[in-house]
């Protein structure tokens, strides 16, 4: 099973190389989106074999695979309608899809990797494939905004091999780096050496999943890539370096300073909802506006790992929720640039009338980013407020519920000004222009996955409730 | 004698730091990769040999061949001959350098000795090469100059990584080789892009993207 979903990609690369089709390249995504959505399932219901070498599917590694395997089929579905109003070559189509299948099949490695040097070399390996995919447009802009997400993200991840050549160095005698030998010798390491190896590693990763401050290179390319790409990169890629974290979290956690990881992901984590409160309330463009969204979202990650006890229950619960609004926020983010061709917030106006479908799904997708009652982000956010105030963090808590006011009133007031109101004439001729190029592929993948985000807000299936709770032993 | 051989390659930080022509520079990474092989000689003993054949490939054929002869190719299409105008004038780079070196020196002295697991002549050069590289990265004026103190980085991390006594596993150490070549393949293939479409290798022109400013 595992196999199939590493090996399927490589095949389906190696085709896409030959047959430069365009139709047949986007088919060749949406068909391992479909398998890969089909494995998962499988996996979840216990069929298959759960390990291969060097990669396995366990309690926490499963729910971020089934984040993944969801996200991308709605993705692919997107992009079949998306690559449509490309007006590229199809050799620039077929380079696109071939990115695209090795972006997802990095991610993907990353997830069920059981060993830390394994993970790291594979979450660099997504910052190469996706460096193509925010450069896909060649334009200035895109340039600059690749240029600063290689070379910030492959600093960062060198300095993460720096924490992984300390951990090793805290080992003493264990000489593997298999997640499985670290969790069951983790009380015998040297705990200085395992202090320095977690903040090399919590910034490199951190770099790689957007917490300030090393977050720089996460506006410029998310509103740089294409929309598709700019969902996978904001759903995706950052829960795989948040797994990582998480992962490490727990070694430092069984050798006995969780309290010490703790510390530093709560100021990361903090300071990730104040840059985004900071920068949020005067941005001019939508998709960096989302961008910054994401930031906080991975700073309330961080604070959720840092709280512990009930609040990993929250974690991922909000993981769930933040990948399918925040997915679904950006896909409809490219309606709104097809209709408009235009990022600047001020150009954009009366988007229910121009779209009324573009105009609800970017009202619904707000509605359920800023935790907007029955939105899953509400249960999450709720508890983790729960467990600031049981921990008798008053003071925390308070500085939490004012910087998500902030935000929110920050996205509030864009997403409003965006949405109502009247189309201006030039505007309304644009929009006649471009209304062609939104398909009907480029409404339903939101529509799903904002339902399933408002229905998880009252009600969690049973397996999915086991999941969660099988996934919180690994935290 | 190795000790001989990582002192040398501490002098390679102070040489960077201290001139202004790339082809100077990338020569450096010539003579960095054949020190590290050099270095890995010395500690073959304790290897495998299939570990150190690996080591000798990855040294002396990627980071001693390969990659300088790329950078070199991009040197010579894009026409960047010198990094002038750095921020820092280049003496004072040398003492800073200089600086961090000795650092390195005091910190693993005081600090590393009592660890039985590594040599701290290796630990003090190697940490003092990731800070000069970062540090002359943030200085540097033309890109290629920052993709060349990134290698420079990569080299001090392989440094360290040999300092351990024990060995990466070889799945790591061939997945890392094979990222940092992309990633300097990518770096190099931008470089050329970046030089097309603005004519010069200026990191200014890069800092566009803004919150404050209406970019479409």
């Amino acid at each position: 099973m595992i196999s199939t979903l590493l090996i399927f990609p490589i095949i389906a690369c190696i085709l896409t190389l030959l047959i430069k089709n365009r139709k047949f390249n986007t088919f060749l995504v949406g068909l391992y989106a479909v398998v890969h959505f089909v494995i998962t399932v499988l996996l979840t219901l216990g069929y298959g074999e759960k390990s291969v070498p060097y990669f396995a599917v366990d309690n926490t590694n499963l729910i971020f695979l089934i984040i993944l395997s969801l996200v991308f089929l709605m993705v692919a579905v997107y992009n079949a309608g998306y690559v449509k109003n490309f007006e590229f070559p199809d050799k620039k189509i077929s380079h696109y899809s071939f990115m695209i299948l090795v972006f997802v099949l990095s991610m993907t490695g990353t997830l069920l990797s059981t060993d830390l040097g394994l993970a790291w070399v594979l979450v660099e390996a997504t910052t190469l494939s996706s460096a193509y995919l925010i450069y896909f447009n060649k334009t200035k802009h895109s340039i600059e905004a690749a240029w600063k997400y290689v070379f910030i993200c492959s600093i960062g991840i060198a300095l993460a091999f720096v924490g992984i050549i300390l951990l090793n160095i805290s080992t003493g005698a264990v000489n593997s780096l298999s997640f499985a030998e670290l969790y069951s010798h983790a009380g015998q390491f040297d705990l200085n050496w395992l202090k320095i190896a977690f903040v090399f590693m919590l910034f490199g990763f951190g770099a790689k999943m957007g917490l300030a401050p090393v977050h720089f290179w996460l506006p410029d390319a998310h509103s740089e890539a294409p929309s598709p790409i700019s969902a996978l990169l904001s759903a995706c890629l950052l829960n795989s370096a948040f797994l990582v974290i998480v992962r490490v979290f727990k070694i430092l956690d069984l050798a006995g300073c969780a309290d010490y990881a703790r510390l530093m992901l709560l100021v990361m984590g903090f300071l990730s909802l104040f840059v985004t409160a900071v920068f949020v309330y005067h941005i001019k463009n939508y998709k960096r506006m989302l961008a910054y969204s994401s930031i906080e979202n991975m700073g309330i990650l961080a604070i959720g790992t840092a709280l512990g006890g009930a609040a990993f229950y929250a974690v991922i619960l909000h993981l769930i929720g933040h990948s399918l609004a925040k997915a679904s926020f950006f896909l409809t983010s490219g309606n709104v640039l097809e209709l408009y061709g235009t990022k600047r917030i001020k150009s954009v106006n009366g988007l229910i009338k121009a779209d009324s479908k573009t105009g609800w799904l970017w009202v619904t997708s707000f509605l359920a980013i800023c935790a907007f009652p029955t939105s899953v982000l509400f249960i999450s956010e709720f508890l983790m407020i729960k467990q600031m105030i049981i921990e008798h963090k008053f003071v925390l808590c308070a500085l939490f519920v004012i910087l998500l006011t902030i935000i929110l009133y920050g996205l509030g007031r864009v997403v409003i000004k965006t949405a109502f109101g009247n189309v201006s004439d030039d505007k309304a001729k644009v929009i006649a222009d471009n209304k062609h190029k939104v398909n009907i592929c480029m409404y339903i993948p939101q529509f799903v996955m904002l339902v399933i985000v408002f229905v998880l807000g009252v009600y969690i299936p049973p397996f999915l409730n086991n999941i969660i709770k099988l996934a919180i032993g690994g935290f | 004698m190795v000790n001989g051989f990582i002192i040398l390659f501490g002098l390679t930080m102070l040489y960077l730091s201290a001139t202004s022509r790339i082809v100077a520079h990338i020569r450096l990474l010539i003579a960095q990769g054949i020190l590290l092989f050099l270095i890995c000689c010395c500690g073959y003993h304790h290897m495998d040999l299939l570990n150190f054949g690996f080591l000798a490939i990855e040294t002396l054929v990627f980071k001693g061949i390969v990659i300088p002869w790329f950078l070199y190719r991009v040197l010579r299409k894009t026409h960047s001959n010198r990094d002038v105008a750095a921020n820092i004038p280049h003496f004072y780079c040398l003492v800073i350098s200089s600086v961090i070196l000795l650092a390195g020196f005091l910190v693993s002295e005081y600090f590393v000795s009592s660890m039985k697991l590594i040599s701290p002549m290796f630990f003090g050069v190697s940490v003092a090469t990731i800070i000069i590289s970062l540090w002359l990265i943030t200085i540097k004026h033309k890109i290629i100059s920052n993709v060349i103190e990134f290698i420079t980085m990569e080299n001090g991390i392989f440094l360290l990584s040999l300092s351990v006594a024990k060995e990466m596993p070889m799945l790591v150490n061939m997945g890392v080789l094979l990222d940092v070549f992309i990633a300097v393949y990518i770096l190099g293939l931008f470089v050329n892009v970046i030089n097309k479409e603005f004519n010069d290798l200026e990191v200014s022109n890069l800092s566009d993207l803004k919150d404050y400013e209406n970019n479409d």
